[in-house]
């Protein structure tokens, strides 16, 4: 298993795969520039992207505010009850605009950054955690956990988890900060082990109560807003997790749950059905283990490993998997050579199909696959396209903004009715050859969109539209390409 | 029988029958309920199939922000009460009294007529163990029906859809609003949802729409498709012709396959909604207000035969840490005269007999009053239950309000909200709770 796709097997359609569940897809340049490095060094591309620069700026709160916490915790303790309500609506006020700069911020990174596979796994790893900004709050916190999954996208799983688990979101969102010795809190280490890292059924109550123990001490300092190790609170006795005694620490906690054998199993499968779409066999799965295993839990090598692998482009898999809201957005952009829609745009999009990022439904993350996909979502999906090719404003989006009357969304939607918010030039995507025959209009819209043909009568009904239109105009075929994106078809990658 | 099948399109489905013949576009209805029972027998599951005409109707009225329950049923008499709220406190003349002890706020004339004409049931004292006092969460735990320390990740109605539903239709749940609440959510997701029946569609310009239907085969316009959804045959089946069960496993199926059957589900549904909505008139006097609005398009779609078994509906603004009389008095008169008009409308429709609406909010509010005419988030709260047959009157018991009986300052329930769901889904839904559930809710009988 896991055998290295034959280099007679590499071509445009695979590169375009590659890039597809690497990445987010890209432009019929991208494809071929990867298809001409070959396989392998096209996996090396993509993977080893730390050789390539990347000097986007983070937003310019995204550090922390002593003063500002400073100031907070005064008025709560000492301000009047007028003062307490104007600060906390001024806080609300922030933390909205924030989180939505955020939510921009990175479908930018996601759209035009040079690293495609990093925010991939990014993204991954945001709904492997899923830790949501509702109960969490501070889009500090939100960004900087944002950055550990950017920063340790594909480094080592011991490291990542004790990154993620010592981060102040993660502190909040499951209680950690909460937990000391005479009453440990079990929501994090019940969580680490049933969601994070082993699965249900591969521990038992006791090591959670255990665990929780261990954990102790892991606190958050609210003022400095980071991580602190507060011992005083630490439970400092013997603990028996996994069948082992010791006076184990919450590291040591880690360093043991990495340790199980299944640890190995359940973060590559999650990882195999993430990039390919699918579950894999529980031979494959031994195969992907092992793999891990003998890289030392480190993701880079079992990456390339993963995007070599015959398996990987098997026809089962090949055009599969159904976009998630994010791929398809994010996709959509770079293949039409577009803009992203302004950030406010962009949440009611990803909200209304299912996938708003920062606020995932529950610890569960997103199911993904075709779950994606309901009647509402795919009206919307097929709505939305027509507002991404002529910038203009998603319908439901409109209606749903304006319902809520909110000042600051209210008074965006009125400025956003006058702009016009990208759309789709399509002197840069169509050639001026091209442009002149409506056969090569549709097989270059199918090239760029579908990196394949589609059905033969799915192709001579866009032809007839075409040649039905006496004077055809560049609306026509932007309504094309409209239709194009308003197919099953497009909805798979 | 064969219980799995894989398919290419819709249309190509239809051409092979069961029965391994040629078919004509007119597959008896009957063969549409054949599939579903076939499909929900191999299942295992208990089999509920929609059925359009005769089916009960359960419509959720959600209040969201946390209504003051102890200001919509008002303890009136009662010392602590109005020495907890000084500003806040209703006199005995504000209110529409049910008893010696408890009346309803006076906005709530609506309310009072449903009451008195035996259609309204007072749940008293509604919660649930360990209360959450964030909207995020507890609405969260009552769309989910989950113990506080749980998460569950499907709603209730969701489990209801799977577990009772495997053949139905995909607009067997429908919300009026913009998305669908975390109670639809589901194994296999159903149910659609709209603002405004005109945003439930492919929207196109020009002949772009007839385009979408051709690339996609998603006529809908033909013998035995849904223009027949009115001939006598789909009356009786209330499912529709070509209506999959959505359950249908997808053995060696595609994504695309699972995609274009969900298509062909979004046009048909789609078509079906916009057709009543525009058909069907509402025949009573509602109020002008967004509930109103939902409110008078349940009606058409239950009007005009949409097999739905779950409308979902939401009120929103009772978040009242300030400024709470005015704010209740505006809400409470919208909520009780849009009541008012829907059980008059469904009345004149000869379908209030079907029909079952039950109102929930994610938590009560404090007893005390607070410094800014408000109150602030609480625990337990009175639900309400409307219908022709319902256990009428005063059920549950008002909680005590002296400060013994508090916790932390809030009420204590004394009806478990999955109770409440055990009964409507028991006795109206008429299906096993303890499934849906997670365990047994001894029901609260509502009908």
């Amino acid at each position: 298993m896991l055998k290295s796709l034959a280099s007679d097997q590499w071509n445009y359609s695979m590169a375009a795969h590659l890039l597809n569940r690497a990445g987010f897809g890209g432009t019929p340049a991208d494809v071929k520039k990867l298809a001409d490095l070959g396989l392998d060094g096209a996996v090396d591309y993509l993977v080893d992207y730390d050789k390539v620069p990347d000097p986007t700026p983070d937003p310019d709160w995204a550090k922390p505010e002593p003063d500002r916490m400073k100031h907070l915790a005064e008025v709560y303790r000492t301000g009047t009850p007028e003062e307490k309500r104007q600060l906390q609506q001024e806080t609300q006020r922030l933390e909205r605009q924030r989180i939505t700069e955020l939510r921009g911020w990175w479908l930018q990174r996601m759209a035009y950054g040079p690293r495609p596979l990093q925010e991939k796994m990014a993204l991954f790893w945001h709904g492997h955690f899923a830790t949501s900004v509702e109960k969490v709050r501070d889009p500090y916190y939100m960004w900087r956990q944002n950055d550990i999954f950017r920063r340790q996208a594909t480094g080592n799983w011991m490291l990542l988890l004790l990154e993620a688990g010592k981060d102040p979101a993660m502190l909040v969102w499951l209680d950690q900060a909460q937990s000391r010795k005479e009453h440990p809190n079990e929501n994090f280490a019940r969580e680490v082990m049933e969601i994070f890292t082993l699965g249900e059924g591969h521990y038992t109550e006791h090591d959670i109560t255990e665990a929780a123990r261990a954990l102790t001490g892991w606190s958050l300092d609210r003022q400095q807003q980071s991580y602190i190790y507060r011992p005083f609170i630490h439970d400092n006795g013997e603990k028996t997790i996994f069948g082992q005694t010791g006076n184990f620490d919450g590291d040591d906690f880690i360093g043991l749950l990495v340790a199980q054998p299944q640890a190995a199993r359940f973060i590559t499968a999650k990882l195999w059905n993430y990039f390919s779409g699918s579950e894999p066999s529980p031979e494959l799965n031994e195969a992907l283990a092992a793999d891990f295993r003998a890289n030392n839990h480190n993701f880079k090598p079992f990456l390339k490993t993963m995007f070599r692998s015959r398996e990987f482009y098997s026809p089962e898999i090949v055009r599969n998997q159904v976009k998630s809201p994010v791929q398809w957005l994010v996709g959509s952009v770079r293949m039409l050579e577009t803009e992203l829609p302004p950030p406010l745009v962009c949440w009611g999009v990803t909200r209304q199909l299912g996938q708003d990022l920062f606020a995932p439904p529950n610890v569960k993350g997103w199911d993904g696959g075709v779950t994606w996909i309901t009647t509402n979502t795919l009206l919307t999906r097929y709505n939305d396209a027509q507002s991404l090719v002529e910038g203009t404003l998603p319908p439901l989006t409109a209606g749903d903004m304006a319902g809520k009357g909110a000042g600051n969304g209210q008074r965006a939607l009125n400025a956003m009715q006058h702009l016009r918010v990208g759309g789709v030039s399509l002197e840069k995507i169509l050639s001026p050859e091209d442009r002149d025959d409506n056969r090569s209009i549709i097989a270059s819209l199918e090239n760029r969109l579908f990196q394949t043909d589609l059905k033969k009568d799915q192709q001579e009904d866009l032809q007839a539209f075409l040649d039905s239109k006496t004077k055809m105009s560049d609306a026509d075929i932007l309504t094309a390409i409209r239709l194009m994106m308003s197919t099953p078809e497009y909805q798979v990658t | 029988m064969k219980n799995e099948i894989t398919l290419q399109t819709r249309r190509e489905f239809l051409r092979r029958t069961v029965l391994g013949s040629a078919l004509s576009w007119t597959v008896p209805a009957f063969l549409a309920d054949t599939f579903s029972a076939l499909h929900a027998e191999a299942a295992g599951s208990a089999i509920q199939t929609v059925t359009g005409k005769d089916s009960t109707i359960l419509v959720v009225l959600q209040m969201a922000g946390g209504n003051d329950g102890i200001n919509t049923v008002v303890p009136y008499a009662n010392d602590y009460y109005h020495q907890a709220r000084p500003k806040l406190g209703l006199k005995a003349a504000d209110v529409l009294k049910l008893n010696d002890e408890i009346g309803l706020h006076g906005a709530l004339t609506g309310f009072k007529g449903l009451y008195d004409a035996g259609q309204l049931s007072v749940v008293q004292g509604v919660g649930y163990p360990n209360p959450n006092r964030s909207h995020f969460r507890s609405t969260e735990i009552w769309q989910t029906a989950s113990d506080a320390d749980r998460v569950e990740k499907n709603g209730w109605l969701g489990r209801y859809f799977d577990n009772a539903c495997p053949g139905a239709d995909p607009a067997v749940g429908v919300t009026i609003g913009s998305q669908l609440p975390e109670a639809f959510f589901a194994e296999k997701p159903k149910g659609v949802c709209f603002n405004n029946p005109q945003n439930y569609r492919f929207i196109a310009n020009g002949d772009a729409t007839a385009e979408y239907k051709k690339l996609n085969e998603l006529e809908t316009s033909g013998p035995g498709l849904a223009s027949d959804a009115n001939s006598p045959d789909m009356q009786n089946s209330g499912g529709s012709i070509g209506m999959l069960p959505a359950g249908m496993p997808m053995t060696g199926g595609r994504a695309i396959d699972f995609i274009s059957r969900t298509a062909f589900d979004a046009q048909h549904s789609s078509d079906e909604i916009r057709g009543i909505a525009a058909r069907v008139q509402n025949q009573a006097e509602y109020p002008n207000s967004p509930l109103a609005g939902s409110l008078k398009l349940v009606a058409k779609l239950i009007g005009g035969g949409l097999p739905t078994r779950v409308y979902y509906v939401s009120q929103g603004g009772y978040d009242t840490h300030t400024n709470q009389l005015a704010t209740q008095q505006r809400l409470l008169q919208d909520l009780g005269d849009s009541m008012k008009a829907f059980v008059e409308d469904m009345k004149a429709q000869g379908n209030m007999q079907r029909v079952l609406v039950m109102t929930f909010s994610e938590f009560g509010r404090r007893v005390a009053e607070n410094a800014n005419g408000g109150t602030d988030h609480g625990a337990a709260a009175p639900m309400f239950i409307v219908g022709d047959k319902v256990q009428a009157g005063l059920l549950g018991k008002y909680p005590g309000l002296a400060p013994q009986d508090l916790f932390q300052g809030d009420v204590k329930f004394n009806v478990d909200f999955r109770s409440v769901y055990a009964g409507v889904l028991e006795d109206w839904l008429k299906t096993k709770s303890a499934p849906i559930l997670g365990k047994q809710f001894a029901p609260l009988r509502v009908v």
